[in-house]
């Protein structure tokens, strides 16, 4: 599977203005996102997941700004764009955006036929009955039944799991190229979850769009991922394929983040969880962001950022561990059960 | 529908009922000394039981509740006591709320549409300069006792544009001040709502989802946020539009208006009973139908209002 990209964000760096104060959200992060996959971003809340893909269509809130690195999309470079004349050309035709509650994402006072519409009409210059035609048209695709009559009623009137099928719809509305799905079934019963899965996936294999993910559930991880990427303190710590960072993780917050899962826990021993927390990005982060929360951090850890290492050529990692002069850590043991099981099964 | 407004009406109608009582078991708890006026001390003991009695006064109260019901429902509303003796109390009221209400609706569509402009120009900049500027006039008005601002309006105003001094029906520019001056107080209400409702709107999840999809903020404002603002709003205007009716006592009294502004305190002041009687359920019916029409208008615009209750989770 090897894929044209269609975003590469380079260096990313986000500030947000608080209160007086400078926070800068994302620290230098970069990844490339290839054509027709489905890329997951996991991180503990506050890593900035939300943030970073928020600068792919400019909704960043008034008082972040991007303030160096790249994202190039279609030979064009987003972290450059400024106005909101810009930013329509991308937004929702391009690019699209499904957020996490559906209770609250569609407008109560207005019909929900007619917010499908307002996006088909904007951007694809349909009008009257060829709109309400595409509406329906998207409705039914999204797997509403009764797509005319549901057209016309108010979001109060649909559940929450058909709300995201509406919201859905809304994203599809202009067959954007990537999609960005922000928590998505959060906010779902379970079965409902696995459902709005199902359809994003069915959907993409219709449409032939990206999807990114953005969440903290592993299960929607390793239902749905072909890659992986691990956020921490604003920066991606590791990305590969699914399988290489389920099953051989090399950053240790990765290991953390796999070891607390209840699955991998031993049966009568307490479950494993990170102590401390993340730092504090008002200040400045020395070294690895999180050498302070690792019990096996090199002396190294507390001094220098780690660059990139490449483990293979879709896997990398950012540890000083894979430096060649690093001594050999041994990752936790729930993680090299998990790597024999890999192995073994693999093999 | 049509089963909760009648529910609604009768409810209505028991409340105005509760209200006129209420009002007309009070006015009877006035000493009758009142009712005799300046005349008290020339009267003979014989002349005062005659005058009270002829006014029906010296019946237990709930034969005088029951004789007021009685002439009511023939729809007579008796004559008034004191204030414009033995005029039927509609002639001396009707005369009265052309003025009031004209100047009423005048200013009202004057402050609606000031208000709900400046309302949503505050919420457009937001935090900026212009928002900060209309506050300060909003302040201003709920903060100086009005007669400071309404007398330096009609001292300066009238010498400034060389129009008379006093309100007189027959010179156009004499409506104007008291227009401005009736409008005021609302443009700020209304603004200060309007801008509260457009950015509670603002904040919410939806407008999130209509700038992901690619909206520009002029629609985003017009069609969802100023769309779902109004529907606040419009609860409140018919009992506006309505209470034009009893006028404005400071600012008609100021331009000498003959108009209903003051009446009422007038009248139970000088103990008129059937003027007291007759304006309380005007008021309060004006009042009543004006929630009660709110309501209605509310529902028009809110989709999620049901008037029955139903069953179901939310």
């Amino acid at each position: 599977m090897k894929e044209e990209t269609i975003l590469s964000v380079r260096d990313l760096v986000v500030k947000f203005e608080l209160r007086g104060r400078s926070l800068t959200a994302i620290r230098g992060a970069s990844l490339d996102l290839h054509e027709g996959e489905t890329l997951a971003i996991v991180g503990e809340s506050g890593s900035g997941k939300s943030v970073f893909t928020k600068t792919f269509i400019g909704m960043l809130d008034q008082n972040g700004r991007v303030q160096s690195g790249s994202i190039d999309f279609e030979g064009v470079d987003l972290a450059r764009y400024s106005t909101e004349e810009e930013w329509l050309r991308i937004r929702g035709k391009k690019i699209s955006m499904v957020f996490q509650d559906p209770m609250t994402a569609l407008n109560p006072l207005r019909r929900v036929g007619m917010q499908i519409q307002e996006v088909i009409e904007m951007h694809q210059g349909m009008s009257g009955k060829q709109a309400e035609h595409a509406v329906v048209d998207m409705l039914d695709r999204v797997g509403i039944p009764d797509p005319a009559m549901r057209a016309r009623q108010y979001p109060h009137e649909f559940s929450g799991g058909m709300r995201q099928r509406v919201v859905i719809a809304i994203a599809m509305a202009c067959k954007p190229r990537i999609l960005i799905c922000d928590e998505p079934t959060t906010a779902l019963d379970v079965t409902i979850q696995a459902q709005i899965l199902q359809l994003i996936k069915s959907l993409q294999n219709d449409f032939g769009f990206t999807t990114v993910y953005i969440t903290h559930d592993l299960g929607v991880v390793a239902n749905v991922a072909d890659r992986v990427a691990v956020m921490y303190a604003g920066q991606i710590v590791e990305s590969g394929s699914a399988e290489e960072v389920f099953y051989d993780p090399r950053h240790p917050y990765t290991w953390a983040l796999l070891s607390s899962l209840p699955q991998l826990g031993v049966k009568g021993k307490p479950l494993f969880s990170i102590s401390g927390t993340p730092p504090n990005l008002f200040n400045e982060v020395k070294g690895d962001a999180f050498a302070p929360r690792n019990p096996r951090a090199l002396k190294i850890d507390f001094e220098l950022q780690p660059p990139m290492f490449q483990v293979s050529p879709t896997h990398s990692a950012a540890t000083w561990l894979l430096d060649p002069r690093a001594p050999a850590l041994e990752p936790p043991a729930a993680i090299q059960s998990m790597r024999a099981k890999y192995a073994g099964g693999g093999k | 529908m049509f089963i909760y407004m009648l529910k609604r009406l009768s409810q209505s109608i028991v409340t105005l009922f509760i209200v006129v009582t209420t009002v007309f078991l009070l006015m009877r708890l006035l000493p009758v000394e009142g009712y005799l006026g300046d005349r008290y001390d020339k009267l003979s003991v014989e002349q005062r039981e005659a005058m009270l009695q002829k006014m029906g006064l010296l019946d237990p109260w709930y034969v005088q509740v029951g004789t007021f019901y009685g002439k009511l429902a023939k729809g007579d509303l008796g004559t008034s006591a004191i204030y414009r003796k033995d005029v039927p109390v509609l002639e001396v009221i009707a005369p009265r709320v052309p003025y009031s209400v004209r100047f009423g609706l005048v200013a009202m569509a004057f402050s609606l549409v000031a208000g709900l402009a400046m309302g949503v120009h505050m919420a457009r900049y937001k935090g900026r300069f212009w928002d900060r500027a209309w506050t300060g006039y909003i302040v201003l008005i709920n903060a100086v006792p009005s007669a400071v601002y309404l007398l330096f309006i009609q001292l300066y105003g009238t010498d400034l544009f060389k129009i008379p001094l006093l309100f007189d029906k027959y010179k156009f520019s004499s409506w104007v001040l008291p227009t401005i001056s009736m409008a005021l107080g609302g443009i700020a209400g209304y603004a200060m709502w309007m801008r509260r409702f457009m950015v509670d709107e603002l904040n919410k999840d939806y407008i999130k989802l209509a700038r992901a999809k690619g909206m520009p903020s002029s629609a985003i404002m017009v069609k969802h946020v100023m769309r779902n603002a109004y529907v606040p709003m419009a609860q409140y205007l018919p009992a506006a539009i309505l209470a034009t009716v009893s006028g404005s006592i400071y600012i008609e009294s100021l331009y000498s208006i003959p108009g209903m502004g003051g009446l009422l305190v007038d009248v139970i002041q000088r103990q008129d009973n059937p003027m007291v009687q007759a304006l309380v359920l005007i008021f309060s019916s004006v009042g009543i139908l004006g929630l009660f029409l709110g309501d209605v208008l509310m529902a028009v615009f809110d989709p999620r209002i049901k008037f029955v209750k139903s069953e179901g989770a939310r």
